[in-house]
């Protein structure tokens, strides 16, 4: 079957379900007994199975088989949930998530059998069960039928929600001394035709009796709904062994297990269960809520998936000569998941545009005549709403919040509080916050550098933090909010702090600085050399991290996303590094300003106030030039200067100066005047042109056609 | 038209642009020209590379402008009316546009017209060079755009 055109979709949705079963799975951890959890979770892995299984990936797909096993037991409340447990899971789900990588890069599952992994899991199922799977029936039938709830194992019929017409034909058939069994059949996994096989059992089980109700429905059963098995009520005259031998006869059965029941005790035992039912009625939507969704979605994938066949042929060679380039890339192109109501207002924009349009068109029609020219206007004021409108909108599109790389760091910090043998808590805020999908997409690392970082290097040992009367347990917080037109993630510790001094004597021990410019360096300066590559001063190398490969790989990948990085640290108290990020929304709001006659754009995000200041208030600090403003000292940038002009000949004795701020950090920029504020649209310099300065972060043009670079504020505080 | 066509599939032949830098022509081979346009305000973008002149406005996209004189390590001369911006597209979406005094004709050469550039010669910058062509009796030094919009400056 050719599914290529399905592996987009298979890619999106099993990153949803290994991103949900890891959720479930840390709360879980915590609240072994939560019955939604397991619920949520034997859904994700019973989905993620099915569609494995699907795309024909075997080994996912019987690593996913084990796992759903495994939880298959807990929720049926044979296994308890163990830290050991959650362990191995855990591995399980970095073994299906490599297999994911794997079919992304390669279209192919790859060879790794985890045969480990399975036997793990095996293990767990068999000591968490005491290996009951098969004598369940035998134990079982000591237990009160009102405990049956949990206790059930294979007597699933003991799960069927009865109706009322359906208790009503058991009563009667009970009155009628007719016997009552309730079975369950289970067909033989290597079946192929399972429906058929089902359609038989039903088949020679009519010819002795009738069946009252079956689980799942018949119609279900016909559509091959169903794993491996079906429950039913039969009422019959004969007795149970003749059922039982009927339903044996149809090949490929591989066991039924029944028993002669009451009407009263099929009925308590239907609302016993009605709770475990509903969570199963649910799944089962769930389940067939899929197919739809991928109908739905497989009309729009046919161009990707072409897009996506010719970069796997080389791929495909790549297998042959590993070193080529091909083979690292990945057969899927990105995509954005967008939220119909999105495309909606998308769909409403543009048709209010062709609006727009064709009043324009008629309004030029009859144009010439006296008072069209208000008209005129209008339209264009319309026109102009639309289109303001429609670029929110598709920026809204390409903005999704950083949640969907955040989500993985709560089972990250767990792992390494293990590893390291450190007691720690993430708490995180603002991951609703969005930011453009390329960039969130190229965060995720440095983030997790950070946290990793925090992790090992900022928060000391449990000992340590009893000795210091701290918490034990070391606390990392992960906040992100939007500051004027960035994003800021700030990585927070309550640990140590930078020791400053380490960091000095470590950069001279290795030939960094000298002891000379180690004494006259400020204390900031010294928190730089910690953004060097190679640089790092935990004294142990652990595998986490202390490589010295972290901060400097942060710092560049930040700032070639046009961001920055900053520390902020107290010693005994903790440090704060915070990420500062462009919304990169490709049109902004700005100031612009005339330099030296030339025009400059400064985006009005990073702007605070507007002074006008006489020459006389610049004062000098270590021969830089401030001015006091309200109780602050903030330095002042003569854009003349930067930008390579000639400084204007007379002295004014009046300045207008543009406060600019980047956190809490200020600079006045000097221009020459002030043109007003306009929306502008951000277009790149090209790949060629290289300004050894970084502080223009683009061009844009004008309403005359000419055009004008947007200086980055940021790069002159 | 059919005809050149055809001609062009029975030899190997490629189209260059010939353009004139003072006295000296330079072939650029068509396949790499975006468009040609005449000289326009350009917008100075400071502490870039000296060679690049600025930014220039191309149907509302941002198109970087450098001297091919400069890059050459030629004098400036006065733009005319016939300087010209040749944009050039080594790779889509990354144009860059080259200044030179003017733009004579399209020629078309077969390879047997195509010389190697003579490492030997006592022509200041072989390097831009890869090839000259014979046409007509006059030689055109057939750049290679490669090393010309290279940030790499000649030493």
């Amino acid at each position: 079957m050719d599914v290529n055109q399905y592996l987009e979709i298979f890619l999106d949705e099993t990153n949803e379900h290994l991103q949900s079963l890891s959720d479930q799975l840390m709360i879980l951890e915590n609240e072994p007994e939560n019955a939604d959890t397991i619920n949520e979770i034997f859904r994700a892995a019973h989905s993620l199975k099915g569609m494995a299984g699907t795309m024909g990936y075997k080994r996912m797909q019987a690593l996913t088989h084990d796992m759903e096993n495994v939880f298959s037991e807990i929720r049926n409340g044979k296994m308890k949930v163990t830290s050991n447990l959650v362990d191995v899971l855990f591995q399980t789900l970095d073994a299906l998530e490599e297999y994911k990588n794997t079919i992304q890069e390669t279209q192919d599952e790859g060879t790794n059998d985890n045969a480990a992994l399975i036997k793990a899991l095996q293990q767990c199922l068999d000591e968490g069960t005491g290996n009951v799977t098969e004598e369940a029936p035998a134990e079982t039938k000591e237990e009160p039928a009102s405990d049956s709830g949990n206790e059930n194992g294979d007597k699933k019929w003991k799960n069927i929600a009865l109706q009322e017409h359906e208790i009503n034909a058991l009563k009667e058939a009970e009155e009628k001394k007719m016997n009552i069994y309730g079975c369950t059949v289970f067909i033989q996994e290597s079946c192929i035709l399972k429906a058929a096989r089902a359609f038989l059992v039903f088949k020679a089980v009519e010819e002795l009796g009738e069946i009252i109700i079956s689980e799942p429905s018949t119609q279900d059963i016909e559509d091959e709904k169903f794993d491996f098995d079906f429950s039913l009520y039969i009422i019959s005259e004969e007795g149970y062994d003749k059922v039982e031998a009927a339903i044996m006869s149809v090949s490929e059965i591989e066991k039924v297990i029944g028993e002669k029941v009451s009407a009263a005790d099929a009925i308590a035992n239907g609302e016993a269960n009605e709770k475990a039912v509903e969570a199963k009625e649910e799944s089962g939507a769930a389940e067939t809520a899929q197919p739809a969704k991928e109908e739905t979605a497989a009309p729009a994938s046919p161009a990707p998936a072409a897009a996506a066949a010719p970069a796997a042929a080389p791929a495909a060679q790549g297998g042959n000569a590993p070193a080529k380039k091909g083979a690292n890339k990945p057969v899927v192109n990105r995509t954005v998941r967008v939220d119909i109501e999105k495309l909606d207002v998308l769909m409403n924009l543009v048709s209010e545009l062709i609006i727009a349009k064709n009043s324009l068109v008629s309004s030029a029609a009859s144009g010439g005549q006296a008072g069209n020219n208000s008209n005129f206007n209008e339209q264009i004021e319309y026109l102009e709403s639309v289109t303001t409108n429609l670029h929110e909108s598709v920026m809204k599109v390409r903005m999704v919040p950083i949640e969907s790389i955040t989500t993985k760091f709560p089972r990250m910090i767990r792992d390494l509080s293990k590893k390291l043998n450190k007691k720690m808590e993430l708490y995180m805020s603002g991951e609703d916050t969005e930011l453009d999908r390329t960039v969130v997409d190229e965060i995720g690392d440095p983030l997790m550098h950070m946290l990793r970082n925090s992790a090992d290097h900022g928060l000391e040992s449990t000992e340590e933090r009893i000795a210091k009367g701290k918490n034990p347990t070391g606390s990392i917080f992960l906040d992100a909010y939007q500051d004027g037109n960035n994003v800021v993630i700030e990585v927070k510790d309550d640990g140590n702090g930078i020791d400053v001094e380490a960091v000095k004597r470590k950069a001279i021990d290795r030939g960094t600085i000298t002891a000379e410019q180690g004494e006259n360096m400020s204390s900031k300066e010294i928190i730089d050399l910690l953004f060097l590559p190679s640089f790092s001063t935990a004294k142990v190398v652990s595998d986490v991290s202390g490589r010295g490969v972290g901060l400097d790989v942060v710092k560049s990948k930040i700032e070639a996303l046009g961001g920055d990085v900053s520390v902020k640290t107290k010693l005994g108290e903790g440090s704060t590094f915070s990420i500062r990020l462009p919304l990169t929304l490709a049109i902004i709001q700005a100031l612009m300003v005339i330099v030296g006659g030339e025009t400059y754009a400064i985006s009005l995000g990073s702007i605070d106030t507007i002074e006008d200041i006489s020459e006389n208030d610049v004062k000098y600090v270590e021969a830089k030039e401030v001015i006091h403003l309200r109780g602050n000292v903030i330095p002042i940038v003569r854009l003349h200067e930067v930008l390579g002009l000639e400084m204007p000949k007379e002295n004014k004795d009046r300045m207008i100066v543009v406060i600019v701020k980047k956190g809490d950090q200020y600079a006045g920029l000097v221009v020459d005047e002030l043109i007003g504020q306009q929306e502008i649209v951000i277009k790149s310099l090209g790949k060629y042109i290289n300004c050894t300065s970084r502080m223009i972060s683009g061009a844009t043009i004008l309403g005359d056609g000419e055009v004008a670079l947007i200086i980055d504020a940021n790069c002159l505080i | 038209m059919d005809e050149i066509s055809l001609m062009n599939n029975e030899f190997d032949t490629t189209q260059f642009i010939v353009i004139n830098i003072g006295d000296e022509q330079y072939g650029i081979d068509i396949k790499y020209v975006d468009n040609i346009v005449r000289m326009q305000k350009i917008t100075r973008v400071p502490n870039c590379q000296d060679y690049f002149k600025g930014v220039i406005n191309l149907r509302g996209e941002v198109v970087p402008v450098m001297s091919f004189r400069m890059k050459v390590n030629l004098p400036e001369v006065e733009n005319t009316n016939k300087t010209r911006i040749i944009i050039i597209k080594l790779e889509p979406n990354a144009p860059v546009g080259i200044i030179v005094d003017a733009v004579k004709e399209v020629v078309t050469l077969t390879d047997n017209n195509i010389d190697a550039a003579s490492r030997s010669s006592t022509n200041n910058d072989p390097t831009y060079i890869n090839g000259i062509g014979k046409t007509g009796g006059t030689l055109i030094s057939l750049l290679d755009l490669n090393v010309v919009i290279s940030e790499k400056e000649t030493a």
